[in-house]
């Protein structure tokens, strides 16, 4: 070892190894999270407002079915995927569209007529016609689509 | 605080006579011909690295591998320099274990006691070349269909096996997803495998024996 202050050679090339293999390794680092992590982060599908189909076709206080399929691109692989929404209207003119995905786990729910609810068949989760939480472990409301009615027709807002 | 810590795991693990043996080794003087093994190790472990991330999204079967390919190398973010490092590490590694090798020849490395080392050597060069070939077929374009086809056709030339090795090579009489999920197989699992255990007897080997010194006139 040198004097203190003075760079030995042996300092100088321990210090080069350790800065020039870490900046290296740091390089490597960066590149594998950005690589793995921005592509899992992207949007799947830019928002549109997809058309259901007439609103003579919504039972007053009875939720109804509309399914739709949309174009989803998962990696290099482009495909349809159906998306089913319920549609409900109390008095004709204003109309909610939910989700028909237990907010749970996820799981989907169906509307069974003769109890007058949506039940979850994976942990029984209950939701009221209007999608409230009745009983069972969802920890709040179905979701909702944003809706517009043009020329009778039915649009919810989906993506994004 | 630090130097407590160290302390204590070198009384466990003795990690200092560790490091002192491999890094702190004497060694002759040479020249830089010298640094090409290391060279070869960091490139293994750029392809180890790189290889690794490139299985994140490749699928091994006809009608993903093109496409996949495709989307590491133009949608993923920075897949094109992970694929680029994987692609041209690999050409770079066949030249440098090949310079690598050229210098033991023609320094006399591989002589007593060293022997050991250069048949590891040997084979090490046989599953670097294992590497390159199977790893060609895996973008599966035009290129690598065509140059497996020939790569196997003279796989299949000697007489009387021939017919045998090339049908066991391919997985069958054509080059099918037989053929490219065994070569993907054989890349990431058979040949690693084998390159890691190689890699450490030879690593091993080199620092028992000591490397040689540059051969002198009249010595």
């Amino acid at each position: 070892m040198g004097e203190p202050n003075q760079l030995s050679r042996h300092n100088f090339m321990q210090a080069a190894i350790w800065g020039i293999g870490g900046f290296i390794g740091l390089g490597y680092v960066v590149s594998a999270i950005a690589y793995i992590v921005k592509p899992s982060l992207k949007n799947q599908q830019t928002q549109t407002w997809m058309r259901l189909g007439p609103t003579s076709k919504v039972e007053l206080g009875i939720p109804t079915l509309f399914t739709f399929t949309i174009e989803t691109q998962t990696g290099w692989i482009s495909n349809t995927q159906e998306v089913s929404v319920y549609v409900l209207s109390t008095d004709g003119r204003t109309y909610i569209a939910m989700s028909n995905i237990c907010t749970h786990l996820g799981c989907h729910v169906r509307w069974i007529v003769e109890k007058n609810q949506f039940t979850c068949p994976c942990h029984n989760g209950v939701f009221d016609v209007s999608g409230n939480v009745v009983s069972g472990p969802p920890p709040r409301p179905l979701d909702r689509y944003d809706v517009k009615v043009e020329n009778d027709q039915l649009y919810v807002l989906v993506g994004g | 605080m630090v130097s407590k810590f160290t302390q204590w795991l070198d009384e466990r693990t003795s990690f200092r006579q560790v490091w002192e043996a491999i890094f702190l080794r004497k060694i002759p003087k040479v020249n830089w011909w010298f640094t090409l093994g290391s060279a070869s190790l960091f490139l293994a472990l750029n392809q180890g690295i790189t290889g690794i991330l490139l299985t994140l999204y490749y699928v091994p079967t006809p009608d993903h591998a093109y496409d996949s390919v495709q989307y590491i190398t133009t949608q993923v973010p920075l897949g094109w320099l992970v694929r680029g490092l994987h692609h041209w590490g690999a050409s770079l590694m066949i030249v440098l274990v090949v310079l690598h090798m050229l210098r033991v020849i023609l320094y006399g490395a591989y002589k007593f006691p060293r022997e050991v080392t250069w048949f590891t050597g040997v084979i090490l060069l046989l599953v670097v070349i294992g590497f390159g070939f199977t790893g060609y077929l895996l973008p599966w374009d035009q290129k690598s269909f065509w140059a497996t086809t020939v790569g196997t056709r003279i796989a299949g030339t000697p007489p009387l096996i021939g017919d045998y090795l090339l049908r066991i090579i391919r997985g069958g009489s054509e080059i099918t997803a037989v053929t490219l999920v065994r070569f993907f197989g054989v890349h990431v699992w058979v040949l690693p495998t084998l390159l890691i255990l190689l890699i450490g007897i030879h690593l091993y080997l080199i620092i028992k024996n000591g490397i040689s010194a540059v051969p002198q006139r009249g010595k």
